[in-house]
């Protein structure tokens, strides 16, 4: 009967314990919260509570060591059964505190004290220590301004008094002082100083090394007796040597270093997690009663250290941030912040990219005033490890895997991903951090975006590949949290998402952990009726890379502007414009006559509407209509066309339904300093950060605010081709002289055409969309980087597939270069893949972009080679067979005797060719020998020796033979290999291999590989496979055919490693 | 073997030898109409913003002048050729004559491209055209326009510096100029009101009341609009319009066969003169394929979209019912379409004639600006009735007369006016 009363009256007895407990916690807390409390009160306040929150008071005594003063209970005494809690201040034990009873009780955890019990008395402890800080310092600071207060009348040797209470308060803290100071004598070159240092390194020397050490110079001083004599020594070094003035400010200097040295042991310790580091920053700013400043070098180094913990190791980042970030800055930063508890988390790429941005304009506003009132909006962060808190909180730790499994696996998963962590917890204290930021953000419209970590690697631009959400924020606060974190858990879903799995993969960044963190941003903007926006938004790049005009240059820059929100502006739209300026020449316009301005003016704008809670595409007009003068800047952002002239708005222009207005900025480019503030902010970003930048703002009616900055994407080795001269015109296939940007293209053996006018004349948009379809499988069975696509209009093209294939980045991810063909229909040019994620995808991913104007003057453009020349679409992909009107997959060296096409590009002379040559490249050299045997396409003798190859690799047994990797390199990587072909494979080997076992394995494969090659083809040869083998040492030192592992054109195709 | 390249100056002197032939020309006429009887070419030097200097090349050609001063565009392209100009000028000639208005033909420009030019560099080209042309230009001997690239605002910097050159008032100095600063009302209805008014004319010669008429058009743009409304004024049935869709990329034919409601159809057209065809199909209108306004069962065809619309190819679909293409655009027809709506037996009014109330616009502004005195819509859409009308009756008569092709007659008539008055003035 009693084992079933038995658990509830534990649990009675554990909540009455824990409430005892908590009783004594708050006691002691109450009054060491009391701020004219006393050290010696406080200590009686704990005694005389302490006894109570423990299971048996009764028999619970207490005892707290301070130094050399001990408190303890009445009647105490010393027994067995006791716990201890040491008490330290700024990492030195000072004391502790000690729980006895005084007489045997039940057995618990610690003895007879419970696991709580001890936690109850750490926390004390803990406490304890850092009031005892606190009231130290308070007297050190008290009795400094006394003495600063006396050093008025300018009384010598006032600092004596201040050591002299510093020795008795802080002992430790006047070592150090003692120390500085004689080094600061040495410095000086006081040479009784240098014998004191000397004397004091000796003795620790002779106590490490007393045989060894052994030094005949004579001391000029007489030996230190004791402590207080060399005390006593350097001071009056130092008032002999020193002016009093030097000597009290360079003793309140020290004091304050020491200060911050507890922080810099925080922050400078790996282990210690972003809470300790937060609490520590909090501290330093807390006990720092007065504004001080610290030792330039200490400061650095605090920065630097905080710069890495909060953002990234990266040593360029460090190098430019560390000159701009003051101190100050993070303590506003962790209040931002919301983290896991124990968090070694980072705040991710675009969080640092617009920290350090806004940091270095601030700093640089001193001297450039255009720059001067740019913003930033109010952002709270979640650190990267979040995501982990988060998808461990729900259990959810297999999707970590997602990256490894099969494209094809992800995709197919990804939507149900999705909805499982839309229907996840989130940790009760991210949670928590989320309230309290929404409080602080208010009802304004937020936007969630994602800030992972591999956004700020060098070379991977990670825009567009995770999600940015925006979010209304309207309703009650808990609608508001919930829909808060139903967008972060979307954002969280799409780090596992197909598209940037497949861009680490090809990135070799797969292995990289992925964390990702989180920006809540205020959106910038104003409201106008029930809609929420910015007036303008948009992006700028250093660098411009659309020029209309030949009088623009690259670094003129170019700024894409629309009308609200800024994502019409990153984003790629088929159907709708942005407004184009480049900075650097601000009086050219794009459009020119009022047809091209209507044309090609934004025509709708993405706005939050507040009423729905949605995020919408709106029509300018409309709004127009509806809100007219409301609308804020009308004049900077609108013109008018009437009379076949453009003209600015006039002041009884603005309500008046019957005119026609457009967007297009002309007031803002010309009337305002717009373009100028915009370049201003582009060139000191550029010129701080060492790299082209691009920049995210937008305008809110009043302020300009800078919403992103990151550098602009960019080979830094890019020099321009030599373009052959006198090329006879049947070796040219086209040529282009607009638009030009420098960048190596490798030779090409396949070329893939979309015929622009067959495309044009597909009668429905599910064969288009099959077009992309079979593009991307194209994709897929073409050697890398060894075809080009070319097409009409726009590739990518999402809304109106007519004007292009319709295609995402993995679709093409393989091709060397892009090639829109744009062809002229009236004053219509077609928009170039310029400043949105899939052009920095391609020069990320080195694939060069080239827009074709087969109509333009002076253009070559060899329409009968891609009519006339054999189509082996149909055999590639027979699943897309009746497609092959449109598509023609072109085999280069079958049908030009194996020439290649090689394209040079040049765009210093803005000028381009592709041309049919032989390839320079030896290993395909041996295509100029051509076959009698006819029959047989050059085709099928790379894609079959290519299958042999990936097969012999699939069924040698690496552990075996001692092997670490095969590679494919020659003509069967290089889809040039004729029916006499070898298969070159070359075979990294381990130091165990024994290569004449292998040679013999390899043997039989090459064999029968050579017998099956005599029936496909009837072409003997003896043996089809050639093996090279390298080792360790020849890859590093690049000998030999190892050369072709590490050159980045891949040369050499790797088919499989040793797992 | 390489073809020869196109030069359009050479196909408009073909063009007029044919006529000329008819015409039975003296040779010194044939001479003197063949080629522009004076061309200017000029240097325009302009301070650009980055304070370099960059000279420019400017150019007028005036064809003829015995019937009035020349008229003629302004065009900014960087690829301009002499003989592009030569041959635009040649047919500005006829055009004015065709309607008898009494202005000659010109033509000119600047190679340049303002993509590449500040509005205020722009400027600069503008007043330095017309410091090189001062002398040689002006409301009594030549008046330029917009054209290719240049619009109003050219059109008003050039006039401000004439006037600030010759030191007085020249409205009429240069047309396409906005109402309010000598610009003429009634400029947007004119080329499609004058369409209708031609058609009005050839109706009443076939004695057909427009009541019992009905209309295809193709395209929606201001041209087509007007002629619309007009025509549906007269009681004429319009049932099938055709509009491009910018985001199809295609044009679809819009039919409904108790007759098209311009306004309604207004109200659901964005501004480029797409019709939204997915409202289309709500309101009842059948949507059909680009081509179909072709092959509707109407009396009356109204190409005015682009040219070369009808073609060998699509004029065979022509419906047997149709009596009246009137041209509303430039060139919508090709010659093969012609030998075919010629064998048809349609009465076709030739774009130069049908579309020519642009022009005679363009006169009446040039008119009213030289006695600075404006008239109310209502006057200058009157009086275009009355020139559009007599100019028809002129070319009409002419065909039935001389059994001629209308647009042969067209030709004739205009060419023949202008010989004469050279003869008249005793210059062949």
């Amino acid at each position: 009967m009693s084992d079933k009363f038995n658990p509830i009256d534990h649990l009675v007895l554990e909540l009455h314990e824990r409430a005892k407990e908590l009783n004594c916690l708050y006691k002691i807390e109450d009054s060491l919260n009391r701020s004219d409390i006393t050290l010696k009160e406080a200590f009686h306040t704990i005694m005389d509570t302490l006894p109570n929150g423990f299971q048996y008071p009764n028999v619970c005594k207490a005892r707290l060591v301070y130094g050399e003063i001990v408190y303890q209970t009445e009647n105490f005494k010393e027994t067995p059964w006791v716990i201890r809690s040491d008490i330290s201040v700024q990492d030195k034990i000072v004391g502790n505190i000690s729980v006895y009873y005084q007489q045997e009780m039940p057995q618990s955890h610690y003895g007879p004290f419970t696991k709580a019990e001890k936690k109850l008395l750490d926390t004390i402890a803990d406490r304890l220590g850092h009031f005892i800080l606190h009231q130290k310092l308070k007297v050190v600071f008290q009795e400094l301004s006394n003495v600063r207060e006396q050093m008025e009348g300018s009384q010598k040797g006032e600092w004596r008094i201040v050591l002299n209470m510093v020795r008795k308060t802080d002992p430790n803290l006047f070592m150090s002082l003692l120390r500085k100071m004689l080094h600061l004598l040495c410095w000086k070159g006081v040479e009784e100083a240098e014998m004191l240092m000397r004397q004091n390194a000796l003795s620790r020397q002779g106590n490490l090394d007393d045989q060894n050490y052994d030094d005949n110079k004579p001391l000029k001083v007489k030996k230190i007796a004791n402590y207080d004599h060399y005390v006593e020594t350097i001071l009056n070094l130092a008032k002999e040597n020193l002016t009093d003035d030097v000597i009290l400010t360079k003793i309140q200097k020290w004091i304050q270093e020491d200060k911050s040295s507890s922080l810099i042991k925080v922050v400078d310790n790996s282990d210690t997690s972003l809470t300790e580091i937060a609490d520590a920053i909090r501290k330093f700013y807390h006990l720092a009663t007065e504004k001080f400043e610290l030792e330039p070098s200490t400061a650095k180094g605090l920065r630097v250290s905080l710069l890495r913990r909060f953002f990234t190791d990266q040593l360029e980042y460090i190098s430019v941030a560390k000159e701009y970030v003051k101190l100050t800055d993070f303590r506003f930063l962790i209040d931002k912040m919301i983290f896991p508890s124990g968090s070694h988390g980072k705040l991710g790429g675009k969080s640092a990219g617009i920290f350090l941005a806004a940091h270095i304009l601030n700093k640089e506003s001193d001297k450039i005033d255009l720059i001067k009132d740019i913003k930033t909006p109010k952002t709270w962060y979640i650190t990267s490890d979040g995501v982990i808190s988060f998808i461990q909180y729900n259990n959810l730790e297999e999707v970590l895997e997602q990256k490894y499994k099969e494209l094809d696996e992800v995709r197919i998963e990804y939507p149900h991903l999705v909805q499982l962590f839309k229907n996840s917890e989130f940790p009760p204290d991210i949670v928590k951090g989320l309230s309290i930021a929404l409080d602080d953000l208010g009802e304004k419209p937020i936007i969630v975006r994602s800030s992972s970590l591999l956004e700020d690697q060098i070379g991977a631009v990670f825009s567009g590949k995770y999600k940015s959400l925006f979010l209304a924020n309207q309703g009650s606060k808990q609608q508001r949290l919930y829909a808060l974190m139903d967008a972060i858990a979307e954002v969280y879903a799409s780090t596992f998402s197909p598209d940037p799995i497949e861009y680490r993969a090809e990135k070799g960044l797969l292995d990289f952990h992925e964390e990702m963190g989180i920006m809540i941003q205020e959106v910038v903007g104003t409201k106008v009726g029930k809609y929420y926006f910015p007036i303008f938004a948009g992006v700028a790049f250093s660098n411009n890379e659309f020029r209309w005009s030949p009088r623009i240059k690259r670094e003129d820059g170019l700024v894409r502007i629309v009308p609200g929100l800024g994502t019409r502006a990153v984003d790629r739209l088929s159907d709708d414009f942005p407004i184009l300026a480049a900075p650097g020449q601000p009086n050219l316009r794009v459009n020119v006559t009022p047809d091209e301005l209507r044309r090609y003016s934004p025509q709708r704008m993405d706005v939050i509407n507040l009423e729905t809670n949605e995020f919408e595409s709106i029509s300018v007009s409309k709004l127009i209509e509806e809100y007219g003068a409301s609308f804020p800047m009308f004049n900077e952002v609108f013109s008018i066309i009437e009379n076949n002239m453009v003209r600015q708005p006039g002041l009884l222009d603005v309500d008046d339904p019957s005119k026609e207005f457009v967007v297009s900025f002309e007031g803002l480019i010309s009337k305002t300093n717009f373009l100028k503030k915009i370049h201003a902010v582009t060139k000191v970003l550029q010129e701080k950060i060492k790299s082209p930048v691009d920049i995210e703002f937008a305008h809110d009616g009043k302020d300009y605010y800078l919403l992103q900055c990151r550098p602009q994407s960019n080979l830094a080795d890019i020099s321009p081709d030599n373009i052959p001269k006198d090329i006879p015109q049947e070796l040219i296939l086209f040529n282009a002289k607009k638009f030009i940007s420098n960048g190596k293209v490798p030779d090409i053996t396949h070329i893939v055409y979309v015929d622009p006018s067959k495309y044009s004349e597909i009668p429905d948009r599910e064969t288009m969309l099959e077009v992309g379809r079979a593009i991307s499988k194209l994709n897929k069975v073409l050697p890398k980087r060894k075809f080009i696509l070319m097409g009409p209009g726009r590739w990518g093209s999402r809304g109106d597939i007519k004007l292009g294939v319709s295609v995402t980045y993995s679709d093409i991810n393989n091709t060397s270069m892009l090639i829109e063909i744009a062809k002229k229909k009236g004053n219509y040019v077609p928009d170039l893949s310029f400043g949105t994620h899939f052009f920095q995808d391609l020069v990320e991913a080195n694939i060069r972009y080239l827009p074709l104007y087969p109509d333009d003057d002076g253009i070559i453009f060899n329409e009968t080679f891609f009519n006339d020349s054999e189509n082996i679409f149909g055999e590639l992909v027979p699943e897309f067979e009746e497609l092959k009107n449109v598509i023609k997959v072109i085999d280069v060296p079958f049908v030009k005797d194996g020439m290649i096409l090689k394209v040079y590009v040049n765009a210093e002379i803005e000028s381009a060719v592709a041309i049919f040559t032989y390839p320079s490249n030896e290993a395909v050299k041996e295509i100029e020998t051509k076959t009698s045997n006819e029959d047989y396409h050059i085709h099928d003798h790379w894609r079959w020796r290519m299958k042999m190859a990936e097969k012999i690799a699939n069924e040698i047994d690496f552990k075996k033979f001692g092997i670490k990797a095969i590679y494919l390199t020659g003509s069967t990587n290089n889809a040039t290999a004729t029916a006499q072909s070898d298969i070159d494979l070359i075979i990294h080997t381990e130091k165990n291999c024994n290569i004449e076992n292998l040679k013999l394995w390899f043997e039989g494969w090459s064999l029968a590989l050579s017998e099956m090659n005599y029936l496909r083809t009837g072409i003997k040869t003896n043996g089809l496979i050639d093996l090279h083998f390298v080792n360790d040492n020849d890859i590093t030192n690049d000998n030999g055919i190892a050369i072709k592992i590490n050159t980045q054109n891949e040369s050499a195709k790797l088919l499989k490693l040793k797992n | 073997m390489a073809s020869k390249e196109f030069n359009p100056f050479e196909m408009a002197q073909a063009q007029f030898d044919k006529v000329a032939d008819l015409l039975n020309l003296d040779s010194a006429t044939r001479e003197l109409l063949r080629n522009p009887l004076r061309e200017y070419a000029f240097s325009i030097p302009v301070k650009m913003d980055d304070g370099t200097t960059k000279v420019f090349r400017g150019f007028r050609v005036q064809h003829n002048d015995a019937r009035g001063p020349a008229k003629g565009g302004i065009r900014f392209h960087p690829h301009e050729t002499a003989d592009t100009v030569r041959a635009l000028a040649m047919w500005m000639t006829w055009k004015c004559a065709v309607v008898n208005i009494p202005l000659g033909g010109g033509k000119g420009g600047v190679i340049c491209d303002p993509h590449h030019l500040s509005a205020k560099e722009q400027e600069q080209i503008c007043r330095g055209w017309v410091r090189q042309m001062a002398k040689n230009v002006g409301p009594l001997n030549d008046v330029p326009a917009p054209d290719v690239m240049t619009n109003a605002q050219h059109m008003l910097w050039m006039l401000d510096e004439f006037e600030t050159i010759h030191g007085g008032k020249y409205p009429g100095f240069i047309t396409g100029k906005p109402v309010g600063m000598g610009g003429s009302l009634g400029r947007t209805e004119a080329t499609g009101y004058g369409v209708v008014y031609t058609i009005r004319e050839a109706l009443k010669d076939m004695n057909i009341n427009p009541e019992n008429t009905t209309a295809s058009v193709q395209g929606f743009g201001n041209v087509s609009q007007y002629a619309i409304e007009l025509y549906t004024q007269l009681g004429g049935k319009v049932i099938a319009v055709s509009s491009w869709d910018q985001q199809d990329q295609c044009s679809y034919t819009f039919k409904r066969n108790d007759g098209v409601d311009l306004e309604q159809l207004r109200g659901i057209t964005d501004k480029f003169g797409g019709i939204d065809k997915n409202k289309a199909k709500e309101l009842g209108y059948e949507v059909l394929d680009g081509e179909a306004w072709i092959e509707q069962e109407v009396d009356i065809l109204i190409p005015a979209a682009l040219e070369n619309q009808v073609r060998a190819d699509n004029a065979v679909k022509i419906s047997g019912k149709v009596k009246i293409i009137a041209e509303g655009a430039n060139g919508p027809t090709t010659p093969e379409a012609d030998k075919i709506i010629q064998e048809k037996g349609i009465f076709l009014i030739p774009d130069f004639l049908a579309n020519a109330g642009g022009v005679t616009c363009s006169y009446f502004e040039q008119v009213q600006c030289n006695m600075n005195y404006y008239w109310e819509k209502d006057e200058v859409l009157s009086k275009l009735d009355t020139k559009m009308t007599s100019a028809f009756r002129a070319v009409s008569d002419l065909a039935k007369k001389k059994n001629l092709y209308m647009r042969d007659a067209a030709y004739v008539i205009s060419i023949n006016r202008v010989a004469q008055a050279c003869k008249d003035r005793g210059w062949v």
